[in-house]
């Protein structure tokens, strides 16, 4: 009975091995890679299109942590955030708008934050390259709601040419997904209809395992 | 419609349907803008590390149908009206 136990247990631990997908790189274990960038290069947006106007909103001060296990992607665990009142659509006026009580309120709720919970259907592109969908807790205007991200991630060794973004090896991750504004209690009150209810939000970061 | 109504008339259709051509050759937005989202080039390593391409906003007055033309378009109808009516009430007095 014994000797049964543990063939099964060898085979369900070989299977688990083989079916965690993740980098094969130089590097291997547990990783954490760190989303600030003081030059401004990370990105995260959104764009609305309405009948009347395309808006679209950037924001470079982008925080946040993640750390995994190289071999197992499905290991992810971390938070990128942004500051409300850094998004800038490019004009002015509308800015202060989006800050106001009545639409981001980025007194009383300074961060947008997306706080990741589940890495499923990875498919490898390449060894040092994935794609996944990341289910996370998405806040905003201090609500919070699931949402699944459509996720690319590229991991590169360090080298003379990564050194040029930051130090140590890098992690770059294209993110995308859609929110529905009036879920987050934002009710478009004063920038009217020339912003959607529909959001598509993207990110657009590179993380660093040595900052 | 007297000649100078007449002038009036044509050199609004005129103002307005030259307003029209360039909202239309700025690329006919429903709204003015201040600028432009314009995606950066992707560098070698951007595209090793999968990213798409930053934004960067270039200030570039776009005219848009409003305010601006619309605006436009608002003021010479308003102006031909006046006129309009002005030539309109001198004839009738020269009539009178």
């Amino acid at each position: 009975m014994r000797i049964i136990l543990k063939t099964l247990l060898i085979i369900f631990v070989i299977v688990s091995a083989s079916l965690a997908q993740g980098f094969k790189v130089k590097a291997v274990g547990e990783q954490a890679f760190n989303f600030e960038d003081k030059n401004g290069r990370n990105q995260a947006s959104f764009f609305s299109t309405t009948p009347l106007e395309d808006v679209t909103g950037v924001s470079t001060d982008v925080k946040g942590k993640v750390t995994f296990n190289l071999s197992d992607i499905k290991t992810l665990k971390g938070s990128v955030s942004i500051s409300a009142a850094s998004i800038k659509t490019g004009i002015d006026l509308r800015d202060e708008h989006m800050k106001s009580k009545n639409w981001l309120d980025a007194e009383n709720y300074p961060q947008i934050t997306f706080v990741i919970k589940n890495v499923s259907d990875v498919k490898v592109i390449a060894d040092n390259k994935l794609q996944a969908k990341v289910t996370g807790d998405f806040t905003v205007h201090g609500v919070t709601k699931p949402v699944t991200a459509d996720v690319t991630m590229a991991y590169l060794d360090a080298s003379e040419e990564t050194k040029q973004r930051a130090p140590g090896d890098l992690l770059g991750i294209q993110a995308k997904f859609n929110i529905v504004l009036s879920d987050y209690g934002v009710e478009n009150m004063v920038v009217g209809q020339r912003v959607s209810d529909n959001i598509e939000i993207s990110a657009n970061i590179v993380g660093s395992n040595a900052l | 419609m007297n000649k100078k109504q007449k002038i009036v008339v044509l050199s609004a259709i005129v103002l307005i349907a030259a307003a029209l051509v360039v909202w239309i050759s700025n690329g006919g937005e429903v709204l003015s803008k201040d600028g432009v989202w314009v995606k950066k080039e992707l560098s070698e390593l951007d595209k090793s590390l999968g990213l798409e391409p930053q934004l960067e906003f270039h200030k570039q007055f776009v005219l848009g149908l409003l305010p601006h033309t619309a605006v436009f378009i608002g003021a010479v109808v308003v102006v031909s009206g006046i006129l309009f009516f002005t030539f309109k009430s001198k004839k009738n007095k020269e009539n009178k």
